[in-house]
This record gives structure tokens, C-alpha cells and sequence, in this order.
């Protein structure tokens, strides 16, 4: 599970002027479920899921992955956690075996358990067909592939995913999203931001909308939307402020 | 799902280590750069510098065997001088060690003489007016004219030749003389060397002398390029990350930030070792070779095992450079965003290797107990002590006693490189595990590296950064000020305080946009105008009293053993102030340094480093950082103590008053007083003071410790102001 309360985030500013770009952000997810994380760009999203990844330190608040805090206990959530951001994060000179190797040691993972994963990996989200050769020469779609498989080599009960579909073309933001599903059946906690609303308005659990730092609307579908014509888009422009519904 | 693996440690920064080294590895150009380019460059370096050193040793070859000395001799005595010195040539005992090869004397009419010398078909043409043979065998001296060519053999030889000879006339025309008068021959020859196992001085010899100085120079050379050596996987090591986005993937890593850091550090050590090794082997190889281009028995000194034997030698001392190599350049690429970012920051640190690598041929320097403790300077100079102790242990009989005493001081010297080497990379290392995780850096824009650059808003007083930045530039200004300086001493003292004092600190306050009224300290010193006259007499008599006082420990200090440095710029002080008026003489050396430098030192090096309303603790950290800038900036360590000693009580007045003023003043009496003392003292005393022998007035010591005591008692009661800036209005 992944518990946020009250999160602020204050970045310093040219002549040490505090910027606060997450303000007082509160929201849960529960475990095994899928929540979708929405806002325009700058709003704070990227900010609130670097805390959650341990990327960033919060300058107040509570934020706590799978039990454990991110300031007092930072690889604790290392642990329990996978992140894939916008940029795929692989590097070109390594081969995704490597790359997942790499990865798997740096988690503690023995030999025996790395191939295993590996090859249930490679099988679940088809990368055998290109593992050994090197990332540079992969696809957007394959290359995003390979990040979500390093996310989730160590076997993670939480994955954090920014973006994830930026670079991809739609059939590969749909092959992403099947893998998604199949992971949060499998009873994973996962917590994704996009600017793609139609992506994920029908596969995500619950929605945060964030604006300007602050938690505008949290709900299912159903709440967000009521009886609005034009589906999750058009509640998104209604809730966050300055929008054009 | 499964339960959380123990992670971090040793396995961690392996994997990580593993994961950059495969990395780097597949990098083509960098790996092409990094470790090839070494193995092709010193075989290139080294055919094209033995082409020129074969060539100047066969043109050597060439002068000592073609040593002949061709004179034309024009006059009325010419023939019978010629045949007096071809009866000497004839003789092969008592030669000088100029003499040449072979004497050949021309005797010809003057123009044709002069033909001779312009062609350059002979040496020398000496006329030799009739009478000269007669003045030879009397009693005076026979004055003779020679000139030599200018196109033949332009070198000193012809003359060193001509001199022996001539000399050997002249001595057989002494002994002619005593013989006349009957005394003995030994009565001018009062000692007679007769030399054995001398030999004359070949290419070879000549090439073996000039040997330590290639291989200290290679061993710097070495320093810089296995430093280099860690650039690139450095650069790849964490801007790369950071520009490709993979940092934000290893950062989340399930490992303190400083496994990640060791990490890196590994796989950056190993490409700087590998490129240390590569350099080593290539030098070594390359030296083999190169004895066998070299005339004259050179090859057979240098044997490839004895040659692999100090490359091994040279690995281990520059083990622990490799290392601090490797985690200084992390830590400088630690900050950058890009790897073009990167590779500008790391271009001072070229710069800051060379000069350090550099400073271990310093003679004296070299000999320094604790000198393998200084990175790079230190490597160097152990390097060459395990060098000299191979080669000394090699068979040197001469060298025997220093090659003992190299060799006790090795171990000692390689134990505290290397344990100063690991100490800072490990502080190295731990300084980049906090720029890596830092945010500010991490997130930051591409504009935030180069914000330092550009020129700022408006503001109260420069920071820190600025401070060390001004002291920067008035070194660099200051050494190339003494290049631009005119020979006179008062010329240069005005160019000096212009180039290196005025002109950085004109460029920074520009450049800075700074309070001025707040920087420099421009304010009355003290709540009303009694106060702060008490401020400036209690200046004045600080600053002229701890001249004196500075001046008899100094005086007892030195004991008369002060550098020819120390001595000429006294010489130069006495003969300007005793050579003119006093006024413009106390105007040049007391008034221009005091407030061109007060300005410098107390003004924008002594705000940046205390700051607005500093707290006790920071006010004496600044006040001794801006006096060691002020001693450093004199340059002649015999003044550095007094000028530090100085320094200090400046700064004090200066934070203590909230004023510049009081410490133009202390400067300006400082520097007057040896004014006053050298205007009013006799020769006698002058004379041995510019010797550092002299000594002070009677009493002045005494009177020098009560204007201090009276000095501070004022400017202590000027300090008891009220509110400092309700006063400023």
C-alpha cells in the first residue's frame, strides 16, 4: 500500500526563493489496486512520485510505501518498490539480460533466482526475442518493456510508474496496460500518472487529480465523472483549476 | 512477491562496478582514446624527438672530432710568431684540455687576411706589427689584436682553442723570461695537476647526465595522461547517467548512496589502472627501443627487463594516484548535468594535476618528509625515489650512499602515499555520494551550472566563491605582472598595483554588481566624529608599531640569512626613499599599497569571507583566511610572517571599527615607518640592515609595544558605539 499525507515539497528558486510545488497532498493506494495519478504539466505529479520512489525528500509530511517511511527507512521502499519513468531509463551499451541482471544483483537477487526471474520475465512480457541484443538498438516499445521488467525483477509489491506510455505508439501503450492489469490481478500495488486520459479512464481503480500542488478530486470513474457528458477528460478540465470545461 | 533480499554492501558496488566497466568497454572511441592511443603515442613521441637528438649528437660527434684551428697572421712578425706557435704544437706535453686537433697558421698579407675571416676560411686573424717578437722576448706586455670569424664554427670553441694556445705562448715566453734572470721555472708553476682515468666527455655521457631529468619528466607526463585516463569512464559514470536517464533507475537502487558511489568509483579505477598499466608498458617498450637509435653505449644501459622491472616500480607508486585520480574526477563530473557539462569542469582539473605533479621537481621540494602525502606531487616524487633506489641498487658505485639513503627513505615514503592516497579517495568519494544525491543538483536546469557565470542582480556584499575568485585572479594577475612590469622599481610597484590589485578587483565589483559602501567597508569609524578619530590615530599607531616590533623578530629571526631576493628589494627600498624626496617615496610605499590593498583585502576578500554581521566564529576564520591571501600575495617568504601578522590586525580593526579607514591608515603607518627610519639612519646602518644584519634604534621596541598598547586602548574606545547602522546616517 501506498499512504501520502499531507506532502509538501518546497524546491529552492533563483535568489533562494521557496517554490512549493506539492502543497498538503493526501491520498492512499490500497493494496492490488491501480490508481491513476492526473495533471496537467508542472501541477506536481512527477514531484509526488520522485517522494514515493525515494528520488526526492519531502519537506513535510508522511509518505509511506509498503509499511515503510521514505525518510526514515529509504531502502526499505527501494525494496518494495518498482519505478519506471518517463524516459525509459536503459542503458543503450547494455543488452536487456544485462540490464536485468544488473539490476537483480544490485536487489540481492542469487543466481538461481535471477535466471528464474529472467526467464519468467522475458516470457510474461516477450522480450526473448530481442534480449541479448543491445537497448540502443530497440524500439520505444521494447526499451519500455525492458524498464518495466527491471522495475519488477526483484519481485516488487508496489510499482510506481511515471508516464510510462509518453514514448509509446498505441499498440504498445495497449500491450503496457494489459501487462499492468495482469500484475495488479496478481494482486500488485500500482500507482501511474499520464497525460493519455483514454488510456487508463477504464483500467485504473480510482483517480487523484492534482493542480497547482494540491489533490483537486480523488474517486472511482464514477464519482469523477457522475452524470457529465464526455466521460473522465471533460470531469479532469471541470476539477482542475483554470481549465477549459 | 517474496520477501526483501539483504542488498548494499560489497556485492552491490561490484554489480554496479561491473555493469559500468561492460559499459565502457562496448564504447569503442572512449576505450580507442583511453587505452590505445597511449600505446601508439610515446612510440611517435619518441621517433620524432630521437631524430632530433640523433642528429644534434652527430653534429656533437662531428664538432669534437673536426676541433682544428685555422689562424691567418698578418704583419711584419707574422712568420716568426707563427713558427714560435707551430714549435708549440709540435710539443704534446702541458696541453690544455681546449687544445684543438691541429694548428694551422697562415701567414698572408692584411686584405687577404680579411678575405679569409669574411669567407670563414680561417678561425681567427691576429696582426702582429713588426717589433712584437722583440716585446716578446723583453719584459713588456704585447698587446694583440684578433679577430674571429663570424661564418666558421660559431661557437665558443674557436675561442676556448685560440685561448689555450695563446696561453701556452705566453706561458713558454714567462718561463724564456725567469730563465733570462735566472730564476726557476716552478718559481710560476708553484702546482702541477697530472690527471688519470679521465676521460673526455662523450655523447653517451652526455646523454646519461640529462637521463633524471627525461625520466622526472616522463613521470609527469605519466601522472597527467593516467589521470586523464579517468576522464572519460568518470564523465560516462554519472553525467552520462544523467543525460541518457538511466541515474534516476540506479538511484533507487536498494543501497546506501555511497555503494553506488564506490561502485562507480571501482569500474573508473579500473580504466584509469588499465590506462596507467597501457602508458607504463608503452613507455617502458618505447625506451628499450629507443636506446638502440642512441650512438655511443646508451643501448646497452637500458635493458628491457631492468626497463619492465621500473615500469612495474612506477604501477605501484602510481597505484594510489590512479585512485585519487579516479575519485576526484567523479567528484568534479558529480555536479555536472551533461557530459559536455562534465568535460568543461574537468578541464581545471588538468590544469590543477599538472601544477601539482609539476611541483615535486622543485628542487628542495622533492626531499620533503611528508611531500608523498600531497596528492600527485607526492606520487610523482615517490615514483622517482623508487626509480633511483632500482637504478641506484643497479650498480652506481659513485651513487652508492645516496641510493642507500634513497632506499630507507622508500618504504616510509610509499606507506603515506598510499595511506593519503586512500584517505582522499575516500573523502573524495564520500564528498560525490552527497552531490549525487543531492536534489538541488540532480533536478536542477540546464542554466543552474552556469548561474555562477552570469552577472547577478544587484546586492549587498560578494560570497564566499567571489572572494577565493578575486585572490584567483590577483595571483594569475600578479604573475603576469611581473612580466609586464618595466625594470625601474618605482615603474613596477605602480604596474604591480595596478595589474594585480586594482584591475581584478575594478573587474569583480563590475562584474558583481556589490554594495560598494557595503563591501568596502566605506563608513565612519565610529558613532561620532571623537570616536572615530580615536579609530584612525589608534590605526596609525598600531599599524607603525607593529612594523617595529615585526621588524626585531624578524631581524632576531633570520640571524642575517635572508634570500638575494630579500636583500635586492631592500637595496631598492633604501636607494629610492634615500635617492629622493621623502614625500613622494612615503606616497608610493605607504599610501598607493595601503589603499590599493586595503580595498582588495579588507574590502572585498574580508565581506565575502565574514559576511553581514559575521558571528565570532566565522569573523576569525575570514580574518585569518584574507591575512594568509595577504601574506601569500607579498611573495617573499622572509616577509610572509610579518605581512600574515599584519594581515591579521587589519582585518581585526577593519571587522571591529565596521570601517575601512582605520586599516588604510595602520597600513599606510606600517609601510611609512621603515620610511621614516631609512630616511633618518646613517649609511653605516643602512648598509647592514640591507644585508639583514642591522638592528633597530635603541628603545624603538619599547616605544613600538606602548603605540600598540595605545593604539588598541583607542580603538577599543571607538568600537563602543551604539546601534552600528543607526550610526552610518
Amino acid at each position: 500500500m501506498i499512504e501520502v499525507r499531507e506532502l509538501v515539497k518546497e524546491y529552492r528558486a533563483g535568489g533562494g526563493r521557496a517554490v512549493r510545488a506539492v502543497d498538503g497532498v493526501s491520498f492512499t493506494v490500497a493494496d492490488g489496486e491501480m490508481v491513476g495519478l492526473l495533471g496537467g504539466n508542472g501541477a506536481g505529479k512527477t514531484t509526488t512520485m520522485r517522494i514515493v520512489a525515494t528520488l526526492l525528500a519531502p519537506t513535510a509530511g508522511v509518505v509511506r510505501v509498503a509499511g515503510h517511511d521514505v525518510r526514515t527507512d529509504p531502502i526499505g521502499v527501494r525494496r518494495s518498490l518498482g519505478y519506471v519513468s518517463a524516459t525509459t531509463g536503459v542503458p543503450d551499451r547494455l543488452t536487456p539480460r544485462e540490464v536485468l541482471d544488473s539490476s537483480g544483483r544490485l536487489h540481492g537477487l542469487d543466481r538461481r533466482r535471477l535466471a528464474e526471474r529472467i526467464d519468467s520475465l522475458s516470457a510474461s512480457l516477450d522480450l526473448a526475442s530481442f534480449l541479448d541484443r543491445p537497448c540502443g538498438r530497440l524500439s520505444s516499445g521494447q526499451r519500455q518493456r525492458v524498464s518495466l521488467a527491471r522495475a519488477l525483477v526483484h519481485d516488487p509489491p508496489v510499482l510506481v510508474l511515471d508516464e510510462p506510455t509518453s514514448t509509446l505508439d498505441i499498440v504498445g501503450a495497449r500491450h503496457l496496460f494489459e501487462v499492468l492489469e495482469q500484475l495488479r490481478a496478481d494482486g500488485r500495488t500500482i500507482l501511474l500518472s499520464t497525460h493519455r486520459l483514454h488510456e487508463i479512464e477504464h483500467r485504473c481503480d480510482r483517480f487523484v487529480v492534482i493542480d497547482a500542488g494540491r489533490i483537486v478530486a480523488d474517486g472511482t470513474r464514477a464519482e469523477l465523472v457522475g452524470g457529465r457528458p464526455g466521460g473522465l477528460e471533460e470531469a479532469f478540465f471541470a476539477t482542475i483549476a483554470g481549465g477549459s470545461a | 512477491m517474496r520477501p526483501p533480499q539483504p542488498t548494499g554492501g560489497w556485492p552491490a558496488r561490484l554489480a554496479i562496478a561491473r555493469r559500468d566497466l561492460v559499459e565502457f568497454v562496448r564504447d569503442r572511441r572512449a576505450l580507442f582514446i583511453t587505452l590505445v592511443m597511449p600505446m601508439a603515442m610515446y612510440p611517435l613521441l619518441a621517433l620524432s624527438s630521437t631524430l632530433g637528438l640523433r642528429t644534434a649528437m652527430v653534429e656533437l660527434d662531428r664538432r669534437q672530432e673536426s676541433r682544428r684551428l685555422d689562424v691567418a697572421f698578418s704583419g711584419a712578425d707574422a712568420a716568426a710568431l707563427a713558427a714560435r706557435l707551430g714549435s708549440l704544437a709540435d710539443r704534446a706535453e702541458g696541453r690544455p684540455e681546449a687544445w684543438p686537433e691541429e694548428v694551422t697558421g697562415r701567414v698572408v698579407d692584411p686584405a687577404t687576411a680579411q678575405t679569409l675571416i669574411d669567407e670563414g676560411a680561417a678561425d681567427a686573424w691576429i696582426d702582429v706589427p713588426g717589433g712584437s717578437l722583440a716585446t716578446l722576448d723583453g719584459a713588456e706586455t704585447l698587446p694583440l689584436a684578433v679577430r674571429l670569424s663570424t661564418v666558421r664554427q660559431p661557437d665558443r670553441r674557436v675561442k676556448e682553442s685560440l685561448l689555450a694556445v695563446m696561453r701556452s705562448l705566453a706561458d713558454d715566453v714567462r718561463r724564456a723570461r725567469l730563465r733570462r734572470v735566472g730564476l726557476p721555472a716552478s718559481l710560476i708553476e708553484p702546482l702541477r695537476l697530472d690527471f688519470s682515468g679521465d676521460a673526455p666527455p662523450s655523447p653517451a655521457a652526455a646523454v646519461r647526465d640529462i637521463l633524471p631529468a627525461i625520466t622526472s619528466a616522463v613521470l609527469v607526463l605519466l601522472a597527467l595522461l593516467t589521470a586523464t585516463g579517468a576522464f572519460y569512464p568518470a564523465i560516462d559514470a554519472i553525467a552520462g547517467e544523467k543525460e541518457r536517464g538511466t541515474i534516476e533507475t540506479l538511484l533507487i537502487a536498494p543501497c546506501p548512496m555511497f555503494d553506488v558511489v564506490v561502485g562507480k568509483f571501482l569500474a573508473v579505477f579500473a580504466v584509469t589502472l588499465a590506462t596507467l598499466a597501457a602508458n607504463a608498458i608503452s613507455i617502458a617498450l618505447t625506451s628499450s627501443v629507443l636506446g638502440r637509435f642512441l650512438p655511443g653505449g646508451i643501448a646497452s644501459d637500458l635493458h628491457v627487463g631492468d626497463l619492465l622491472a621500473c615500469g612495474l616500480l612506477t604501477l605501484v607508486a602510481y597505484g594510489g594516484l590512479a585512485a585519487v585520480a579516479a575519485a576526484l574526477c567523479l567528484t568534479v563530473t558529480a555536479a555536472a548535468k551533461s557530459a559536455k557539462e562534465a568535460q568543461n569542469t574537468l578541464t581545471p582539473v588538468v590544469m590543477l594535476i599538472a601544477a601539482l605533479a609539476g611541483a615535486a621537481l622543485v628542487p628542495g621540494v622533492e626531499a620533503h618528509r611528508w611531500l608523498p602525502a600531497v596528492p600527485f606531487a607526492g606520487h610523482v616524487a615517490v615514483a622517482k625515489s623508487l626509480l633511483a633506489t632500482f637504478t641506484g641498487s643497479a650498480g652506481d658505485d659513485r651513487s652508492s650512499g645516496h641510493a642507500a639513503q634513497t632506499a630507507a627513505h622508500v618504504p616510509w615514503a610509499v606507506a603515506i602515499s598510499l595511506v593519503s592516497s586512500l584517505a582522499i579517495t575516500w573523502l573524495l568519494l564520500r564528498v560525490t555520494a552527497q552531490l549525487v544525491g543531492d536534489e538541488e543538483i540532480l533536478f536542477r536546469g540546464p542554466e543552474e551550472a552556469t548561474r555562477g557565470l552570469g552577472r547577478p542582480a544587484p546586492r549587498g556584499m560578494p560570497t564566499v566563491w567571489q572572494g577565493g575568485g578575486l585572490v584567483a585572479l590577483g595571483f594569475a594577475a600578479l604573475w603576469y605582472a611581473q612580466g609586464l612590469a618595466p625594470p625601474d622599481f618605482v615603474p613596477a610597484l605602480i604596474v604591480q598595483q595596478a595589474v594585480a590589485v586594482l584591475a581584478p578587483l575594478a573587474a569583480f565589483a563590475w562584474w558583481q554588481r556589490v554594495d560598494a559602501r557595503e563591501t568596502f567597508a566605506l563608513r565612519r569609524p565610529g558613532s561620532t566624529w571623537p570616536r572615530a578619530l580615536a579609530a584612525v590615530a589608534g590605526g596609525a599607531l598600531v599599524g607603525g608599531g607593529l612594523f617595529v616590533v615585526g621588524a626585531a623578530v624578524a631581524l632576531a629571526a633570520w640571524r642575517g640569512e635572508v634570500s638575494a631576493e630579500a636583500k635586492q628589494f631592500a637595496s631598492q627600498l633604501v636607494e629610492l626613499i634615500r635617492g629622493g624626496t621623502l614625500v613622494p617615496a612615503v606616497l608610493l610605499l605607504a599610501v598607493m599599497p595601503a589603499v590599493c590593498e586595503e580595498l582588495f583585502f579588507r574590502g572585498w576578500v574580508l565581506s565575502a569571507c565574514a559576511g553581514p554581521r559575521p558571528a565570532p566564529r566565522r569573523a576569525a576564520l575570514a580574518i585569518v583566511a584574507q591575512a594568509a591571501a595577504f601574506a601569500a600575495f607579498h611573495l617573499l617568504p622572509e616577509r610572509m610572517p610579518q605581512t600574515f601578522a599584519l594581515g591579521l590586525v587589519l582585518g581585526w580593526l577593519t571587522l571591529t571599527t565596521r570601517s575601512i579607514l582605520p586599516a588604510i591608515v595602520a597600513h599606510a603607518a606600517h609601510n611609512a615607518t621603515p620610511v621614516l627610519l631609512v630616511a633618518l639612519a646613517s649609511e653605516a646602518e643602512l648598509a647592514s640592515s640591507v644585508q639583514g644584519e642591522g638592528g633597530l634604534p635603541p628603545g624603538s621596541v619599547a616605544v613600538a609595544v606602548g603605540c600598540l598598547a595605545v593604539g588598541a586602548a583607542l580603538v577599543a574606545f571607538a568600537r563602543r558605539t551604539r546601534d552600528p547602522d543607526s550610526e552610518d546616517s
